[in-house]
C-alpha cells in the first residue's frame, strides 16, 4: 500500500521533470546544430557547441577563474537583492496605508518596472564609480532593477487580503502591532513571495546589464567574464559565462522561491493536490 | 442547570438589560443616495437569554449586529453593552487559512496574551465542547464546512466573552449538518450560560434556537411583533410545537414582505 503510494509519488515527480528535460535536450541539440553547420561571426570566430562552453567551464574553473567570479557576482546579487527587498518593502507598506502616497506613487511604480534597468548602469557610472565606489554602483542598478517588483507585490497583497479578516481581527480587538503579526502579514505573504521571485528575476538581470557596462573597473564578477570573452573573441569563454548565468538564474528560482511558494500554498489549501 | 431557569424570575424595567439597542438609526451613503437600513430600533436582551433576530435579507440585521459588536457607529440612537469585545460568528468561518484548528482558537488568548499551558489548554477544552479535538492538528482547508463553523464557535467561544453574536452563522451548511449545529449551540448555551444574539432568515432554526424571536420588517428596518418561545428544551426541528410556532411567525413574515410590496 505504502510503496504503491511512493512509487506513485516518483513517477508524479518524474512525470513532471520530463518535459523540462526535454526542453533542455532541444535547445542543447539546436544548439548543436548549428554549431556543427559552421555558424560563424563575420570576423570569421566560429560558434562554439554546448561541449565547447561546457569544456571552457571546467577550463575556467581549474584556471580559478570561474569559482570567484561567482562568489563575487553572488555576493553582488545577494546584497543588492536584500536591498532591494528593504527599499521594496518600505515603499509599498507606506503606499498601501497612505492614500495620498499611493495615488502618487502607484503608476510611477508601474512605469519604473517596465523601465529597463540597464539604463541605470551608465547613471550609475557616473555618480559612484568616477567617485571609486563600484560595487555601490552595483547595488543602485540592482535596487532600482528590483525594488518595483517587490513594493507592487506588497501593495497587491495588501490590497488582497479579504475584509473579513479586518472584520475579525478588529471584533477579535487587535490593533497597531497585533493586528500587523498576526493578521496582515501572514494574510500577505503568499502575494509578498510572488513578488520576491519576480524581482529576484529583474535584480539578476540588473546586475548582469551593471557588471557588463559598469565593467572592467570593478573587480571581476561573470558579467565581467563575458565581457572579457568579447575583448578577446574568446567565444567558447563567452557562452561559458552566459550558460553560468542561465543556471544560476534558473537554480535560485527553483530551488528556492519555488519550494517556498508552494509550501506557503499547500499549508493554506490553495494548491491543487492533483 | 435548566436554560429557563436563567431567564427567571424575569424581572421587568430597564435595568434587566444586559444589551441596550436605545432608539437606533443607521443611514448609509451621502445625503444625495442614502439608504436608511436600521430606523429607530428598540432592543433588550436580559444577561443569559438567548434572542433570535429574525428578518428577510435586506432587512439591516446584520447591521443591527455590527452596531452591538461596536465595528460600526449608530447615526443616531445608542448601543449600550458591557464592556470588552463582545464575541463575533460570521456566515463564513473566517478562520485564518496559516494556522492549524488549535492555534485559530487560540489567537484571542493569544492576542491577549495568555501564557502558553494556559492557552493549549482552553483551546483543547473548547476544542472537546464542540467536538474536534482530534482534528485540533489539521489546517482550516482540510475542514468540512460544518467542521469550520465548530472552530469558529470554539474560537468565539475562546474570547471569553459573556455576549456571543452570531450572524447568520449556519446558513451556508447543509440542513442535516445545520441541525447537529443547532443541537450543540444549544448544549453549549446551557453551558457557557452566554448571552446571544443570533441573526437568521430561517424561521425555524429561530424558533428552535431562541428563547424570544424578534422580527425585523424591511426598509427600512424596525422591531416587528416579537414571540417568546417557552417550548421546553431540548427541542427538535420536526417538533410540532416548533413547526406551528414557526408557521405564524412565517404567516407574519410573508404579511410584511407582502405590504412591502404593496406600498
Amino acid at each position: 500500500m505504502i510503496s504503491t503510494a511512493t512509487a506513485t509519488g516518483n513517477s508524479r515527480a518524474l512525470r513532471a521533470l520530463l518535459p523540462r528535460v526535454l526542453g533542455v535536450a532541444i535547445l542543447l541539440g539546436l544548439w548543436q546544430l548549428l554549431a556543427v553547420a559552421g555558424v560563424s561571426s563575420p570576423a570569421g570566430a566560429r560558434l562554439p557547441g554546448p561541449g565547447d562552453a561546457l569544456a571552457e567551464i571546467v577550463t575556467l574553473t581549474r584556471q580559478g577563474v570561474l569559482l570567484p567570479a561567482l562568489l563575487r557576482t553572488l555576493s553582488r546579487a545577494a546584497i543588492g537583492y536584500v536591498l532591494a527587498l528593504a527599499v521594496g518593502t518600505a515603499v509599498g507598506l507606506a503606499a498601501a496605508r497612505i492614500p495620498l502616497l499611493r495615488a502618487a506613487v502607484g503608476s510611477l511604480l508601474a512605469g519604473l518596472q517596465s523601465l529597463p534597468s540597464v539604463v541605470w548602469a551608465p547613471i550609475a557610472t557616473i555618480f559612484f564609480v568616477a567617485g571609486g565606489h563600484d560595487e555601490n554602483a552595483m547595488y543602485f542598478v540592482v535596487i532600482m532593477g528590483a525594488f518595483p517588483s517587490i513594493a507592487m507585490g506588497v501593495l497587491s497583497a495588501y490590497d488582497h487580503i479579504p475584509p473579513l479578516t479586518f472584520r475579525l481581527a478588529r471584533s477579535l480587538g487587535a490593533r497597531g502591532p497585533q493586528l500587523y503579526r498576526h493578521f496582515v502579514i501572514s494574510a500577505a505573504l503568499p502575494g509578498y513571495v510572488a513578488g520576491m521571485r519576480q524581482a529576484w528575476a529583474f535584480s539578476w538581470r540588473s546586475l548582469m546589464a551593471a557588471e557588463l557596462i559598469i565593467g572592467s573597473l570593478a573587480a571581476s564578477g561573470i558579467g565581467q567574464l563575458l565581457d572579457n570573452g568579447r575583448s578577446n573573441l574568446d567565444l567558447p569563454e563567452m557562452f561559458a559565462a552566459v550558460l553560468v548565468i542561465l543556471v544560476v538564474g534558473v537554480a535560485v528560482d527553483d530551488l528556492l522561491f519555488t519550494p517556498l511558494e508552494r509550501g506557503l500554498l499547500r499549508r493554506r489549501g490553495l494548491l491543487p493536490a492533483a | 442547570m435548566s436554560a429557563l431557569a436563567l431567564q427567571t424570575p424575569p424581572r421587568t424595567g430597564a435595568d434587566a438589560a444586559y444589551v441596550r439597542v436605545n432608539g437606533v438609526t443607521k443611514v448609509f451613503g451621502t445625503r444625495k443616495r442614502s439608504v436608511t437600513a436600521l430606523a429607530d430600533v428598540n432592543l433588550r436582551v436580559r444577561r443569559g437569554e438567548f434572542v433570535c433576530v429574525l428578518g428577510a435579507s435586506g432587512c439591516g440585521k446584520s447591521t443591527l449586529l455590527s452596531l452591538i459588536a461596536g465595528l460600526d457607529a449608530p447615526t443616531a440612537g445608542s448601543v449600550e453593552r458591557p464592556a470588552g469585545h463582545p464575541a463575533l460568528m460570521f456566515q463564513e468561518s473566517a478562520l485564518l487559512p496559516w494556522l492549524t484548528v488549535r492555534r485559530n482558537v487560540e489567537l484571542p488568548l493569544r492576542l491577549r496574551r495568555a501564557p502558553s499551558a494556559e492557552r493549549r489548554r482552553t483551546a483543547d477544552h473548547l476544542l472537546e465542547m464542540v467536538g474536534l479535538l482530534d482534528f485540533a492538528d489539521a489546517r482550516p482547508h482540510e475542514l468540512s464546512g460544518g467542521m469550520r463553523q465548530r472552530a469558529a464557535l470554539a474560537r468565539a467561544l475562546a474570547q471569553d466573552s459573556e455576549l456571543l453574536l452570531m450572524d447568520e452563522p449556519f446558513a451556508a451548511l447543509d440542513a442535516i449538518t445545520r441541525d447537529q449545529l443547532h443541537a450543540d449551540l444549544s448544549r453549549i448555551w446551557e453551558e457557557t450560560e452566554a448571552t446571544v444574539v443570533f441573526v437568521t432568515h430561517n424561521v425555524r432554526e429561530a424558533v428552535r434556537l431562541g428563547d424570544r424571536v424578534v422580527l425585523m420588517t424591511t426598509r427600512p428596518g424596525r422591531v416587528g411583533r416579537q414571540w417568546r418561545i417557552d417550548i421546553p428544551r431540548p427541542r427538535e426541528l420536526d417538533d410540532p410545537a416548533v413547526a406551528s410556532l414557526a408557521h405564524e411567525i412565517t404567516t407574519e413574515l410573508r404579511r410584511d414582505l407582502n405590504g412591502d410590496r404593496d406600498r
